[in-house]
């Protein structure tokens, strides 16, 4: 069993970045971890930043990770995934990225200019020892709802074989969680993360 | 929705809960009879959790119209010795405080608990306050909850410690346990049959009423009478545990979540058998004969508490009385920790480094100087109202009326809610401080640097009435106040400033919900916590009733029509109200989800726009600005068809799509 494995999924809200944290708390309690996250969301307004810091381990305490001791970022949205990855990637740790950007309301109204895609994945490449890119949005779409995109990247992220959590495990524990009647849509979602890990090595 | 893990009866199961889900937890496994609450962050997911295991078990759960009722509803419950439950944000806190100070002098029947959230770091409230002080105060016992574990479990004993004092008991959680996961074991539900039944002469004649004979401060000789009852159960409590190092000076004393941090900083740093450590699970009061044991062996003591120092400053006066040379570190005098701001993992571990002198692992210069390279690159991600949200539209026309009627400088003034996102200044440039002598006008054109004061709930027209008052003649007084927040706070001010001829304009943001803290529903909103349809408070006939003559309402939907409510507003010379109202966006957009309802969304006619960015000051992030080709455009992903961009755009450039 691993002594201490840390994730943070960065996103934006909408985007279901707790119920990816939770999938994950879920199925590392499922292998008998310990668990802790913390969670960092504003007001109920869409939009916003949300980001979920997910330990696991024989014994873990304090819900946040510590600066650089980041063993997993899970970026659904590229700048959330540059902002916390820049404070807490370990240089060991690995990024995996959705591509697709999300506008915050002070780039739409002009006060901010949204970073350069390969300048955020150069950055990226200088905290980290790999950092992986994947168009998750096109993939969730192709699973059949945008909302798929947290399970596209769980997919993604199984599929790097980094994370401490059996795929049988993963897979049992979303379909525990997501409503029923996208059960098949998540499963889809799932594979196709998979599987553009597999393909691409 | 009801969550499994909080009414499933399966004692020793391991389960994921959220720190609010546990104390809800506990709250079930206490077998509560009454609970009440009014939202805030972060603590409204107690009362969520709550209300649908209510329904479960057939016990009563309700959203209250504000903290000062609930507490005062849970209270009834336990002086008929049934068990009662209050949760509360720190800010909500504060409005029980009369009560609590109160309902001391003669205690209680049945177990009494409040749970309050504190936020260090007050990233989603108004203020920072250790609501641990409050214990202090009262002369009750406070219990700091380390985990979601003892988030549950300290809820859960609270009802067994309060009637066995007979008094309230206070569970303070903090931001990082009430919206932090952690793994925790269930225990028995426990199934309570007791029958509510009353007593006015209850052990103490005249219990209940505090003016009852001998006197009222008989009932403070009572209350002094409970407190070595308390520090008795302290001394035994499961959640002070001591671990003495033999041989070490070196003491730490940590309560609350600071322990957990306290416990990983101890094992990173190797140290943990090399420090005597007694962790405190009952902030208020401290468990003495351990302290004292600890001060016994060790000649340097760091205190680690997340807040302020609320069991430093006991153990320095017990350490006073006791006559220990010890030097004690903590937030007091001899800084180890931060005095303000939320702990971290990365602080308790930098100060337990400090403290035991050995060296903090610290990132290299070179890695620094990549994470200064990337800073520049990462762009604020700012909170916005909703697309769609009616609060754009109130404000723009707000705005509006203010330019022409609201004098030179209007003073707008608000409370709690999503308006108050108009005092964020998210698209303020750098402001400097001013210190003018005279009144400085401000623009009126940013929609986030509209709202000039806020404080707490009701706060505005109350602040607004004493403005009012030193005759302030350099423009308007504005208050404005939501739906929710004026059945909470507003009711008696408004009354005050009828009653007392404050001639100034009050706003009803009306949403319809308790929006901001997660739709929970109001008295306005027609139902209650459970869902059941309830009788709708009408905050017109509540206005009239109050004396209110001049009163109108609004859609924030049609901008020109409350543009002109507003002027006449400000025209008069008397009280003004105004209720804006419009179901909030997000639930808007859940009922069209869940009735397959589509709306087109609207598009800019780059024709016919001339860049004069109006659209963009209504503050909608559906709204763009093309940098490019300088022009507006409409994000039509985000777009909700609310039309307010199209009413304000100046040249027609804005349409519906599939309208001519």
């Amino acid at each position: 069993m691993i002594e201490e494995y840390n994730i943070i999924v960065a996103g934006v809200g909408g985007q279901g970045s707790i119920l990816l944290s939770h999938i994950l708390g879920n199925a590392a309690i499922t292998e008998g971890y310990q668990v802790r996250i913390a969670e960092t969301y504003g007001a109920a307004m869409r939009g916003g930043a949300v980001s979920g810091h997910i330990r696991i381990g024989k014994s873990v305490f304090a819900p946040m990770v510590r600066l650089d001791k980041l063993d997993l970022l899970i970026g659904l949205e590229l700048l959330e995934g540059l902002r916390l990855g820049t404070k807490y990637l370990s240089p060991d740790g690995t990024a995996i990225i959705n591509m697709r950007p999300i506008n915050p309301i002070d780039v739409n109204v002009g006060n901010a200019r949204y970073p350069d895609i390969n300048i955020i994945e150069k950055s990226l490449e200088k905290l980290c020892k790999e950092v992986i890119m994947i168009d998750g949005s096109r993939l969730a779409l192709e699973a059949g709802n945008i909302r798929t995109l947290n399970i596209v990247m769980l997919g993604a992220v199984a599929g790097t074989g980094k994370l401490p959590i059996s795929k049988g495990t993963l897979e049992e524990t979303i379909l525990r969680m997501v409503p029923p009647r996208t059960k098949d849509m998540n499963k889809k979602a799932f594979t196709l993360g998979w599987n553009t890990i597999k393909n691409r090595t | 929705m009801i969550l499994m893990s909080i009414i499933e009866d399966s004692p020793r199961k391991r389960v994921l809960l959220m720190g609010n889900e546990a104390i809800a937890r506990g709250v079930v496994e206490a077998g509560v009879c009454v609970a009440s609450s009014y939202p805030g962050t972060p603590a409204s997911e107690i009362m969520e959790a709550i209300i649908p295991a209510a329904k479960h078990f057939g016990f009563y759960a309700e959203w209250a119209v504000n903290e000062m009722t609930a507490f005062n509803v849970a209270a009834g419950a336990a002086l008929v010795g049934k068990r009662g439950f209050c949760s509360v944000k720190n800010a909500g806190f504060n409005w029980i405080m009369d009560m609590l100070m109160t309902i001391v002098f003669g205690g209680v029947r049945g177990g009494l608990v409040v749970a309050v959230a504190d936020d260090p770091g007050a990233r989603t409230s108004s203020n920072e306050q250790d609501s641990r002080f409050a214990a202090m105060w009262d002369e009750i016992l406070c219990l700091d909850p380390s985990t979601q574990q003892e988030a549950k479990d300290m809820t859960r004993d609270a009802f067994d410690l309060s009637e066995a004092v007979e008094l309230p008991v206070i569970v303070r959680s903090v931001a990082r346990i009430s919206h932090s996961l952690g793994d925790v074991t269930l225990g028995e539900i426990k199934a309570e049959n007791k029958k509510a039944v009353f007593d006015k002469h209850w052990k103490i004649p005249f219990r209940w009423n505090v003016y009852g004979p001998p006197s009222t401060h008989s009932k403070h000789v009572w209350l002094h009478e409970q407190i070595p009852k308390i520090k008795e159960l302290v001394e035994k409590s499961k959640y002070n545990t001591l671990k003495i190092s033999e041989g070490s000076k070196y003491g730490i004393i940590a309560s609350g979540i600071a322990y957990s941090y306290c416990l990983e900083a101890l094992r990173w740093l190797d140290a943990l058998d090399k420090v005597s450590l007694l962790k405190i699970g009952t902030a208020h009061p401290i468990p003495e004969k351990k302290v004292e044991q600890l001060l016994n062996h060790a000649n340097k003591v760091a205190i680690l508490e997340e807040g302020d120092p609320v069991v430093e400053c006991q153990v320095r006066s017990l350490a006073q009385k006791l006559g220990k040379e010890v030097k004690i570190l903590g937030k007091m005098y001899n800084f180890i920790l931060p005095p303000v701001g939320e702990l971290d993992p990365n602080i308790v571990e930098d100060t337990s480094a400090k403290f035991l002198g050995r060296p903090t692992l610290k990132t290299s210069s070179n890695r620094e100087k990549i994470k200064e390279e990337i800073k520049p690159l990462i762009v604020p991600r700012s909170s916005a109202w909703c697309p769609g949200c009616p609060h754009i539209g109130t404000y723009y026309a707000l705005r509006k009326a203010l330019k022409k009627f609201g004098g030179k400088v209007p003073i707008v003034n608000g409370d709690m809610g999503c308006y108050e996102m108009a005092g964020y200044g998210i698209f303020a440039k750098k402001i400097e401080p001013s210190f003018a002598e005279e009144s400085v006008r401000y623009t009126l054109d940013s929609p986030y640097e509209l709202l000039d004061t806020c404080h707490i709930m009701g706060s505005g027209i109350g602040v607004s009435q004493g403005m009012y008052h030193t005759g302030y003649s350099d423009g308007k007084i504005v208050a404005v106040t939501g739906d929710s927040t004026f059945f909470h706070a507003i009711i008696p001010q408004l009354i005050n400033a009828v009653w007392n001829n404050a001639n100034i304009v009050l706003v009803v943001f009306d949403n319809i919900w308790t929006a901001m803290t997660g739709h929970q529903p109001c008295p306005g909103t027609g139902i209650v916590g459970s869902g059941e349809q309830s009788k709708r408070v009408s905050i017109e006939e509540i206005c009239i009733a109050c004396g209110v003559e001049n009163l109108k309402v609004g859609d924030p939907y049609k901008l020109d029509e409350l543009v002109e409510i507003f002027e006449g507003a400000l025209k008069n010379d008397k009280l003004s109200v105004v209720i804006s109202r419009r179901l909030c966006a997000q639930v808007l957009a859940r009922q069209r989800l869940s009735q397959g309802i589509k709306v087109e969304p609207y598009f800019v006619d780059v024709e016919k726009c001339i860049g004069c960015r109006t659209c963009l000051t209504l503050g909608c992030p559906a709204v763009l600005f093309d940098m490019e080709n300088r022009k507006a455009r409409i994000d039509e992903v985000l777009c909700v068809g609310c039309s307010i961009c199209a009413q304000a755009c100046a040249t027609d450039a804005i349409k519906q799509k599939g309208s001519q």
